[in-house]
């Protein structure tokens, strides 16, 4: 093991760059955009139960979503793998607009902002 | 000292070198490490797409933004 | 009663002969102490409770405790709010223990250093002139929602490539992610032997110097966080790596 005491480590890991602001904002953007609590609305409770499992859905077909393009990225799927899984993917995005629709609830009514959540995944 | 009262009492230069520090330890302890069992798979077309600890995930995401929250009313 | 866990210790870490210089209470209050199962030694404190809050005081502490392990020994640092049981920990070190060696034979001797790199400009969108299959078209949208343009994401790639030649020989290994945000290019995470961290600044400062157009953003010494996951090792994850 290389013990070095010519070169002592710092006591905590230094930051060094001329551009703070600009990377505070995009370190923000990557860790700031997370969803919000489920959004149980007590005064309609009718939809307040579609509107969880809704949200629960559309939570996860976002997670999916993302994580389909990163590995259409990667490199380690076969045309037709990718095919599939977009095939499949259209679907949930259109069942789930017509869930919102039958429901009356909007994509703002389910509480969500995923934004670049799929950093953390 | 603690760190909550070096924010308070920082300038605006130092506010925001603390947040870029905060913000890259988070991004180092939240985001890596070893993750111990308990995650689960999800697959769609027969890819398996999402691998997580859902446990540690659903905490993290509730409540970095918190950490977040913090520090701006800290700030103010 | 669970355990908190902070980090896995090398065998080189000489128990009797260092003292820890790190936070003495950990989180939740409770003591940080060193706890050796079977064939590995661990930092850990115990925790009463389901779920770890993500304060920003948790935050800092499971960050310190692992730092303050950093001069002596390279350490495999836990994810933030691993809670386990001691059977849990038992069977995890047991099923795990070839790639944990493994995983401490990579880092032995290293830090990990972070660079980022932001570039402020505009990316011009093209059509794609391909006919694609609807699946296909559909998924080439959603990235280009997400990642930018075309463009963009074949910039970031060569600027990757780029960075890891002009750091070269400084380098053990690399874990880069070229799709955080529109501007943010570049994220990378090298693993540096301790001896060679001089070099690596050096080389970094020239880098920076041949590209002016290019901000970066350079942090270290960490523990190696992002190269000590045995399972969770996506492609997806880091990009190229």
């Amino acid at each position: 093991m290389e013990l070095s005491p010519e070169n002592p480590l710092p006591a905590e890991p230094e930051i060094e760059t001329s551009h703070v602001e600009e990377f505070v904002e995009q370190l923000r953007c990557v860790t700031d955009s997370l969803p919000s609590r489920i959004n149980i609305d007590a005064h309609s409770v009718e939809q307040g139960l579609a509107k969880l499992v809704l949200t629960l859905i559309e939570f996860i077909r976002r997670l999916l979503e993302k994580q389909a393009v990163r590995r259409m990225e990667g490199g380690d799927l076969s045309p037709e793998q990718i095919e599939e899984l977009g095939l499949a993917l259209m679907r949930l995005e259109a069942k789930l607009h017509e869930l919102k629709t039958q429901f009356g609830l909007k994509d703002e009514d389910l509480n969500l902002d995923l934004g670049p959540i799929g950093r953390l995944i | 000292m603690s760190f909550e009262q070096i924010i308070v009492s920082g300038n605006a230069e130092q506010l925001e070198e603390s947040e870029l520090s905060l913000l890259e330890t988070l991004d180092h302890v939240l985001n890596s490490g070893l993750v111990i069992a308990g995650e689960i798979t999800i697959s769609v077309a027969d890819i398996d797409l999402v691998f997580l600890g859902l446990n540690v995930l659903l905490s993290s995401v509730e409540a970095a933004q918190e950490v977040l929250q913090r520090r701006v009313t800290d700030a103010k | 009663m669970s355990l908190y866990l902070y980090c896995l210790l090398d065998d080189d870490f000489i128990v009797e002969n260092v003292i820890f210089s790190g936070p003495r209470e950990g989180i939740s209050g409770s003591l940080v102490t060193l706890f050796i199962p079977e064939d590995f030694a661990l930092l850990v404190s115990d925790f009463a409770g389901t779920s770890v809050p993500v304060t920003r005081e948790n935050v800092l502490l499971h960050a310190a405790v692992v730092n303050a392990v950093l001069p002596e020994t390279t350490p495999l640092p836990f994810r933030f709010g691993t809670l386990t049981t001691k059977a849990a920990l038992d069977s995890f070190l047991a099923a795990r223990s070839q790639a944990l060696r493994a995983k401490f034979e990579l880092v032995r001797g290293c830090v990990e250093m972070n660079v980022k790199i932001i570039w402020n400009r505009e990316w011009i969108e093209e059509k794609s002139a391909v006919e694609m299959k609807p699946g296909t078209a559909f998924l080439t949208e959603k990235r280009r929602q997400i990642f930018g343009s075309e463009a963009r994401v074949t910039e970031a790639t060569k600027i990757a490539a780029w960075l890891e030649e002009r750091l070269s020989n400084s380098i053990r290994e690399t874990r880069v992610n070229t799709n955080t945000t529109d501007k943010l290019l570049v994220t990378a995470a090298h693993l540096v032997e301790r001896g060679s961290i001089d070099e690596y600044r050096s080389r970094l400062k020239n880098a920076q110097l041949e590209r002016p157009e290019l901000h970066f953003l350079a942090s270290g010494p960490w523990p190696p966080y992002s190269f000590a996951n045995i399972d969770l090792e996506f492609k997806t994850q880091f990009g190229v790596s």
